[in-house]
């Protein structure tokens, strides 16, 4: 259950910010939880870093280490909070609204509205995947230009 | 399980000093004894820079001792019972023995040795030949008629290139680099075509070095946008 809520959220923070890593859901067993099942990849968080900073500014491989120890607590955190929710109500899939809901009850109001908005253009550029390539390429600059 | 909590206390403590304590409508006993609010109708005034978790109307409840040094840890009291529901699932974990006790320098052997075996140029970096800069330079030709994987592809591969002039050479993190990337492919044969492809960008780039930092330089401004 754990694995999957996780694996759910990674694919939407993978969309964000162009990922294409893919989490691969493992069955409960008896064996070390691998890296790579608890961690985001060290790569993208290494890049995400690098966004906000200057061109010349260097990032320690310490710090890329800290701050995926930091990022996937907090996925787990809230998605943590979704699936209790899911789980009072007997539904058994976790989705975007009850993301957004566990941001909102955790107090992360700020993050929980501008979700809630990149959640709708979202669902509006899937629902116009039919389009030619070039077209999906410009709704998705314009959706994310408009978050 | 000691790392998590490690981190875990700077940042209530950040919490702490930051806000001062506020009536808790919700109070709840605890049985370390009942922690003395203070009360007052101070106005606190937040920055953007803290962050979310400290609106106004937040209320601060104590969390239990037991992993305290000096004194109750304070947090948000919407955020109490996620975190006690947290510190469970890691004792369990660990109490499993299911968490990473040491990292791994690299993620699948096979790869690791293949990357080992490579030629290596000044700075560390793979070497390519002669034949297989000339396909890359086909394959790239072929790529901007317009497909979407291979761009993105590029993308990355520019963002690690900057990642890899910015280690000063640095072998053992370079291995690791190039260890992560079987996470993003797994599919063995994507993974040789792509590095071939993106080695040959790399020594393109190598020969002209106005050229290197002028892609470099776009490539940051399109994820700017993008994030934004």
């Amino acid at each position: 259950m754990g694995d999957n809520n996780i694996g759910k959220v990674l694919e939407r923070e993978g969309f964000k910010y162009n990922f294409t890593a893919a989490a691969s859901d493992t069955s409960a067993q008896d064996e070390v939880i691998k890296e790579q099942d608890r961690l985001l990849p060290i790569a993208n968080v290494g890049r995400i870093m690098k966004q906000i900073l200057p061109p010349n500014a260097k990032i320690s491989k310490e710090a890329k280490e800290t701050m995926q120890e930091c990022v996937s607590e907090f996925i787990s955190f809230v998605t943590g909070e979704a699936s209790d929710k899911c789980h009072k109500e007997k539904r058994k899939t976790v989705n975007g609204d009850d993301i957004c809901w566990a941001l909102a009850t955790l107090g992360f109001d700020d993050y929980s509205e501008p979700l809630k908005r990149y959640l709708h253009k979202y669902r509006e550029f899937e629902g116009e995947r039919a389009n030619q390539n070039k077209g999906n390429n410009n709704t998705y600059e314009n959706n994310i230009a408009n978050i | 399980m000691k790392p998590f909590l490690f981190l875990n206390l700077p940042n209530t403590e950040f919490n702490s000093s930051q806000v001062d304590c506020n009536h808790s409508m919700a109070h709840s006993s605890y049985p370390y004894g009942d922690p003395i609010f203070a009360y007052g109708p101070q106005a606190i005034s937040h920055p953007q820079m803290i962050p979310p978790m400290l609106g106004l109307a937040s209320t601060r409840v104590a969390l239990p001792l037991d992993l305290a040094e000096d004194g109750p840890i304070y947090v948000n009291a919407k955020q109490y019972h996620g975190i006690l529901r947290r510190r469970q699932s890691r004792a369990k974990l660990e109490a499993q023995n299911k968490l990473i006790k040491n990292r791994k320098p690299y993620l699948h052997e096979s790869r690791h040795r293949h990357a080992l075996n490579r030629v290596r140029g000044s700075g560390g970096r793979f070497l390519s030949t002669k034949q297989l800069a000339q396909s890359n330079a086909e394959f790239v030709t072929g790529a901007h008629s317009g497909s979407d994987p291979t761009n993105r592809y590029q993308k990355e591969h520019l963002s690690e290139v900057e990642s890899h002039s910015s280690k000063d050479g640095d072998n053992s993190s370079f291995i690791t680099t190039c260890s992560d990337r079987p996470c993003l492919s797994g599919n063995n044969v994507n993974f040789r075509q792509q590095e071939c492809m993106f080695l040959g960008n790399s020594a393109n780039m190598g020969g002209s070095p106005q050229f290197s930092g002028g892609l470099t330089f776009g490539g940051a401004k399109q994820r700017t946008s993008v994030v934004r």
